[in-house]
This record gives structure tokens, C-alpha cells and sequence, in this order.
């Protein structure tokens, strides 16, 4: 341990500190334990690139319903395949943080609910979230009749121009009323 | 070079100025938010029995969790509540004593040694040892320092600060009922896309929230589809059902009668015997028959509580309401049943003390021959205690005698009996009831027995993990379960009607009754209202020119017109708000039809 390919130069440090909202303690602590994810050969790589399956073995992400998502959201790979770099990841815990503003913190959460990228949440994409939040179990299923009721009335609420699917501002709309999401939108290390 | 080309576009989507060391203002109100946050979770730090909630609503749902909830926070209530009359109270008088011993000991019939089963008794009843204690309102002394023992110029009205305590006791009580019970009406909308929390660890702690957002939004659809189903009904089945919702209404309210006058003959029976044997309380020989006969009106009311909502329950499920509304039914039913039988225990207490006849065969004005301590006040704190604890009694009996042995039996033994008969249902209602009820009993004793509130916690301390314990080990699951924020506040709202009980009995006694003369604070006072002009009268002119004038009508007059002003105004304010939201939401419609036409 300890190696200097692994350790964090202090200009980084400071740019890093400035572009996102973490604090420096949180930034060593992130680039700690993504080097504890890397393999042995990835560690002297520049940009080393992890794969999705080993983001998700991390115990803040690995019983989180949406990790998929997640990863999806904020990898910035070609292939889409939800592999983070180290800048990736700070992105992304930058955006869980304490300190992010709510407008960042929705605008994350919005792309995080759209399943098919579309930019709108349309009727697959709210079935697939209460999916995600009742839990796929036998027992904790709603029933079709169940979720189609659910919809209309999410949509009746939410959706302000009727067109059937909940935009962005629509979206934060909604979120600006409730009082606790931003205390619930948070990932610590 | 790092270009985090997600961030930079989210970042130029909001605050313009540059992230470094810039805007002062937005690292301030990230200070502030931190500051904010830090601070929650440092209450929530102190917030007890966090995981266990999680756990009851994820295995039994939100009804079931609202009444731990409710639980949780008449713990707390009672505690910090405690601290008031401690630190006001208990401790100054603590301290006098303990420092003055010797100028105040007056003993001349030592007790003692106390045989066992006396001593239990006492502690049961509230008699012997622990009447001349702490414990009530006999106890303490009408002291005001005398400064000459002191020393120094320092002055503690002792007979003041305990009226003012009792007081604000009701005050704290109020407010933090009414604090504690805002809550917000959450929508679908809300609860799918704010509901899920992103800290939660674990897949035990993960699956449990996901199970209780699904007994919420079940709850919630099956609540609309019953109203709509309720809505399309044909108009003679509409007339057969509120016909006979009225008809069960009648015999919810021929039970309550009925027991109001189980309860009023029971307590005069008990009365007349106590009479004749000349005392329930110190005969040796009627120990146990004589313990019977003082607790056999609270044993009458305890029994009509248990039983009426039994009944009603069962006239509730002829009558058909949704879910909620059946719980705010069954719940306003029996607080009405309990705090009647509540006001009639005072009411006959309030026959005993008071003096029914001419002044000249009531020296004392009130009815000393009645009592054999000729101290009212420490009578009124007995009854009280003895309730409290009865109660607590009642309950862990139940919990071992019933429940128990019904779930042995149902488990171990099949047969057609048993199989519909079933396991115990957590029942709500009730349960709220009885917490109801002992927190009015709490606040009616609490002037006449301080350290009531101190006990009133370790019994709701002890009774939150015998009701833990048996809702898991002895309930099932409910077939159906009910909205949890609007019980939440309906909760509350009940809770305030006892408040209200509580206060009048406290009203009433500060400023109607005469104190004992024998005992206790005030015991040289025609009210024990008039402490309060009197030690106003010691104060400087200037003071009492301003206190007067404050409560003067010169003053509160305008003041409640000028708050009626202001609500009204506040009303047309959001109303107007109101109005103006849906004409924008209409103007919203129009522009996006309007452009959807030109673009085609």
C-alpha cells in the first residue's frame, strides 16, 4: 500500500475540491476505496476504468435498488456499460453528497428514474420505479390493475401540460414540495 | 485534464458565478444547510427506538407503526415534562430540605417496622409510607426562604413555583403536542419519487422499506377504490347502509349510557361500604377485601373500557366504512366511553370533597369528615396513582394471561374452534385509546402528585416492550391496514380532548376549591389562585402597573381583534393563491394546445 501511482497529487486534490462538492477528507477517502476496487495490473494505468459489476460489490450501492441506474447514469463510457472512472465516481458522490443543491440533486435523480434515456418519464418508466421501490418479490408486487390506478393518479398529480409524461420541470416540481428529500438523496462513504 | 462534462453542464445550469472561492453567498448557504443537517441528525442521535419502528412498519404496516410512534412520543413528552416540575419543583424542595432538616422536622408517631404485605399495599395504594413523601402534594411546604437563614439576598417562592409549574406544564404540553403534530399530506407523487431513502443499508433494512412504501401505496389505492366503489352504489342499497349506520350509532351510544351508569352506581356502592366498615384502608383484619372495595370502581371502568369497544367493533363491521374513516370511528367512540368514565370518577371525588350544606357545618369549607388524612389534595393524587398503575397492571396481566396462552393454543391445538378463532390482531384503536386515557390521567394527577409524569414514563416505557414483544411474538400480520399520517394527527387530536378534561379539573381546582389547611403549599391560602396576587404585590409599582395593564381589557381587546385581522388576511392570501395557481395551470393548457396546433 502506498505506492506513489496511487496516491493523489495535490494539484488534482484542489481541482477536484473545487469542481465538485466534496469535502478533501471525502476526496482521499473515494480515491481510497476505488483503488481497493481496481485489480492489481489496473493500478498503474492512468485513467483506470472499473467495470460495473465491481462498483456494485460496494456496500453503500449493493442493496440500493436503483445501483444499476446509477452507474448507468454516471459513467461516461462509449460502450454505456455503466463502468466509472475515478472521476465518474466522484461525479457521483459528489451529487449524493451533504452539500449538493437541490437542483443538482433532482436533475440526478430525474435521469436516475428515466429507465429508457429519453428525457421524460413516460408509463414504462414509472412502472419499472415502483417496481424498483415495492421490490420484485412475490408478496410486494402490485397487481396491474393496481399499478395502472397508481399511474393515472401519479400523472393527474404531476403532470401539468397533460401530455401524458412527467418532464423535468414537472418533475422538479414535485420534489421541490416535499422536506426531507434532500436528506434522503445521500450516499456517505 | 479533468473535464467532467456532466458536471460542467449541470453546473452552468444553475448558479452562475464561478464555483472557486466566488459567491461567499453560496458558500454561506451551504454553511447554513450543513449546519441544518448536522443538527437533525443530531436529534434524530436521540430519537429512541428508531430501528425497532423500522421494523414494526416493514412487518405489520403503517397503522400499526403510528402507535408506536404515538407511543414513542408520550415517552418523551412525559420525560422532558418531568424535567420542568424537577427542576422547578422537586429539587428546590429537595434542597430546603435537606438543608433545614432540623427547623423542620415535626414526627411525633414514628412508624415502625412495616409488616410486608402492608408495605405492598401502601405501595399499591399509594398509603402509608409513600402518602407523606415526594410523591404528593401533602409533602411539600408552603417555604419561602427566609433570607436571614440564607445568608444572602436570594429568595424562592416555593408555593408559587409549583402553581406556576403545574401551569406551564399544561402550556409545554400543549405546545408540543401541536408541534409535533404537523403533518404534511403526502401524494402518490410524492411518495414514489421522494420515498425511497438512499442511506439505507443493508438488504434487511432495504427489503423492510420497500415493504412498508408498499403497504402505503396499497393502502392508499384500496382506500380510493372503496370510495369510488362507494360512490357508484344503486340508491336503495345507499339508503339500507346509512340506515343502518344510523341504527348502530343509537346502540354505540345506548352501550356508553349504560355503562355511565354501571360506573356511577359502582362508585357510590363502593362509597356506602367503605362507609360502613368505617375505613377501606387501614382495617388489618379486610387487608385484601378492603384493597377490593377501593379499587372496585376503578375495576367497574376498566372492565366497561375492555368490553364497549369489543361491541363496538363488532357493530363496526355492519356499518361498512373505509378503513380510516373506521379507525377515526371506532377511536372517537371509545375516548368518549373512557374520558365520560374518567369525568365521572372526578365528578364523584369532587361530591366527597366539596362541602354540601351550610358553611357552619364546614368550618374547614371543604368536607374534612370524609377523609381520614384531612388532606384532599394527596386523596385526589391517590386516585389518580392508583388508576395509572392499575392500568399498567391490567395490561401486562392481559399480556400474560391472554394473549399468550391464546396464541399456545392455537398453535399447538387444531381444531374448527381454534382455527376461527385465530391469532391475536393488533387492534390500534384501542390501544391508542388506553394511551389516551393514561396520559388525561397523568395531567389531571400531575398538580396533586408531581412525581406522577416521572412514573407515567417508566410505565410507558415498560409497556412499549410488552407491546413490542407481543405483537411479535402472539400478532398476525392485518388482513387490512389504515392510512398512517392521517391517523397520525387524528392521534393527537384525541389526545388534546383529554388535555382540555385535564385542564378544566386543574382550573377548577386552583380557583374553586379551598386548599387543605393541614398540608401542602397552600395551606394558608382561601384559593390557591391568590398566591399569585399576592406575590405580585411585592413587586415594584412600575411592574405591576405594566402586569395589570396587560391583562386588562383595555389591552386584550384590541390585541384579539387585531389578531382576527390578521388571519383573516392571511386566509385571502392563500386563497387568492389558490385561484391564481389554477388559472396558470389553465393558461398552461391553452399555450401548450395553441402551439401543439401551430407546429402541426
Amino acid at each position: 500500500m502506498g505506492t506513489t501511482a496511487s496516491q493523489l497529487p495535490k494539484d488534482s486534490l484542489s481541482e477536484y475540491q473545487e469542481l465538485t462538492f466534496l469535502t478533501k477528507q471525502e476526496i482521499l477517502l473515494a480515491h481510497r476505496r476505488f483503488t481497493e476496487l481496481l485489480g492489481r495490473d489496473e493500478r498503474n494505468h492512468p485513467n483506470p476504468r472499473v467495470p460495473m459489476q465491481v462498483i456494485l460489490t460496494l456496500p453503500e450501492l449493493k442493496s440500493n435498488p436503483f445501483k444499476t441506474r446509477i452507474c448507468q447514469v454516471f459513467s461516461t463510457s462509449e460502450d454505456k456499460d455503466g463502468s466509472l472512472t475515478f472521476e465518474d465516481f466522484l461525479d457521483l458522490l459528489s451529487a449524493f453528497s451533504d452539500s449538493a443543491t437541490l437542483e443538482i440533486k433532482s436533475h440526478y435523480a430525474f435521469r436516475i428514474f428515466d429507465f429508457d434515456d429519453d428525457g421524460t418519464l413516460d408509463h414504462s418508466d414509472l412502472e419499472k420505479l415502483v417496481n424498483c421501490l415495492t421490490g420484485e418479490t412475490e408478496d410486494t408486487r402490485l397487481t396491474s390493475e393496481e399499478m395502472r390506478q397508481l399511474i393515472n393518479n401519479i400523472l393527474d398529480e404531476s403532470d401539468i401540460d397533460k401530455d401524458g409524461t412527467v418532464n423535468l420541470s414537472e418533475f422538479q416540481h414535485v420534489i421541490s414540495r416535499s422536506p426531507d428529500f434532500v436528506s434522503s438523496f445521500k450516499i456517505v462513504l | 485534464m479533468f473535464s467532467p462534462t456532466n458536471f460542467r453542464q449541470v453546473q452552468q445550469m444553475q448558479a452562475p458565478a464561478q464555483f472557486s472561492g466566488g459567491s461567499w453567498k453560496q458558500k454561506k448557504t451551504i454553511f447554513v444547510r450543513k449546519f441544518k443537517s448536522n443538527a437533525r441528525e443530531f436529534l434524530y442521535f436521540f430519537s429512541l427506538w428508531g430501528k425497532t419502528l423500522q421494523k414494526i412498519g416493514g412487518n405489520f404496516g403503517g397503522g400499526v407503526q403510528s402507535y408506536f410512534i404515538f407511543l414513542r412520543f408520550l415517552v418523551v413528552l412525559n420525560f422532558v415534562s418531568f424535567l420542568l416540575i424537577a427542576g422547578f419543583v422537586l429539587i428546590p424542595s429537595i434542597v430546603f430540605r435537606s438543608r433545614y432538616l432540623n427547623c423542620l422536622k415535626y414526627d411525633p408517631n414514628p412508624q415502625g417496622l412495616v409488616v410486608f404485605y402492608e408495605f405492598f399495599l401502601d405501595l399499591l395504594s399509594g398509603t402509608g409510607f409513600m402518602e407523606y413523601s415526594y410523591m404528593f402534594y401533602g409533602y411539600y411546604n408552603n417555604t419561602v426562604v427566609v433570607t436571614s437563614l440564607v445568608g444572602s439576598d436570594f429568595s424562592y417562592n416555593l408555593p408559587l413555583a409549583y402553581l406556576l409549574t403545574a401551569v406551564f406544564y399544561f402550556a409545554f404540553c400543549l405546545i408540543f403536542a401541536v408541534r409535533t403534530g404537523g403533518s404534511d399530506v403526502r401524494s402518490y407523487s410524492m411518495i414514489v419519487f421522494t420515498g425511497w431513502d438512499y442511506g439505507c443499508l443493508g438488504s434487511k433494512a432495504t427489503k423492510l422499506k420497500q415493504r412498508n412504501i408498499y403497504y402505503r401505496l396499497q393502502v392508499d389505492l384500496e382506500e380510493e377504490r372503496l370510495k369510488k366503489h362507494a360512490a357508484s352504489l344503486t340508491l336503495c342499497n345507499k339508503v339500507t347502509l346509512y340506515s343502518l349506520r344510523v341504527l348502530m350509532f343509537f346502540v354505540a351510544i345506548g352501550l356508553i349510557v349504560a355503562t355511565f351508569f354501571a360506573i356511577a352506581s359502582a362508585t357510590t356502592f363502593s362509597q356506602v361500604v367503605c362507609v360502613k366498615l368505617a375505613s377501606c384502608k387501614n382495617s388489618n383484619v379486610q387487608g385484601i377485601l378492603g384493597l377490593l372495595y377501593t379499587y372496585l370502581p376503578s375495576i367497574v371502568i376498566t372492565t366497561g373500557n375492555f368490553l364497549v369497544p369489543l361491541l363496538c367493533d363488532q357493530i363496526a363491521l355492519l356499518e361498512k366504512y373505509p378503513p380510516s374513516a373506521t379507525v377515526v370511528v371506532a377511536l372517537l367512540r371509545a375516548v368518549v366511553l373512557r374520558l365520560v368514565s374518567l369525568g365521572i370518577l372526578l365528578y364523584t371525588l369532587w361530591n366527597q370533597i366539596e362541602c354540601h350544606g351550610s358553611t357552619d357545618m364546614c368550618p374547614c369549607h371543604y368536607n374534612h369528615n370524609n377523609y381520614q388524612v384531612n388532606c384532599w389534595e394527596t386523596s385526589v393524587g391517590q386516585e389518580m396513582y392508583k388508576l395509572m398503575l392499575f392500568d399498567l397492571l391490567v395490561s401486562i396481566a392481559l399480556l400474560v394471561l391472554v394473549e399468550f396462552p391464546r396464541r399456545m393454543v392455537v398453535d399447538h391445538w387444531s381444531c374448527k374452534l381454534t382455527q376461527w378463532v385465530g391469532r391475536q390482531e393488533f387492534v390500534v384503536p384501542s390501544n391508542v385509546l388506553g394511551l389516551v386515557y393514561g396520559q388525561t390521567v397523568v395531567w389531571t394527577g400531575a398538580l396533586f402528585c408531581p412525581l406522577l409524569p416521572l412514573i407515567n414514563t417508566v410505565k410507558f416505557v415498560i409497556l412499549f416492550y410488552c407491546k413490542k414483544i407481543t405483537l411479535f411474538n402472539n400478532c398476525r400480520p392485518a388482513l387490512r391496514t389504515f392510512r398512517s399520517t392521517t391517523s397520525a394527527f387524528f392521534f393527537l387530536a384525541v389526545l388534546l380532548f383529554g388535555w382540555i378534561l385535564a385542564l378544566v379539573v386543574m382550573i377548577y381546582s386552583v380557583a374553586e376549591i379551598h386548599p387543605s389547611f393541614a398540608c401542602g403549599p397552600f395551606r394558608s391560602f382561601f384559593r390557591m389562585w391568590n398566591i399569585v396576587p399576592e406575590s405580585l404585590s411585592i413587586l415594584p409599582k412600575g411592574t405591576r402597573d405594566f402586569l395589570f395593564f396587560i391583562g386588562s381589557q383595555a389591552f386584550s381587546v384590541p390585541l384579539f381583534a387585531a389578531s382576527c385581522v390578521f388571519m383573516c388576511y392571511f386566509i385571502a392570501l392563500a386563497s387568492i393563491y389558490g385561484k391564481s395557481v389554477a388559472m396558470l395551470r389553465a393558461q398552461l393548457k391553452l399555450v401548450c394546445v395553441f402551439l401543439f396546433i401551430t407546429v402541426k
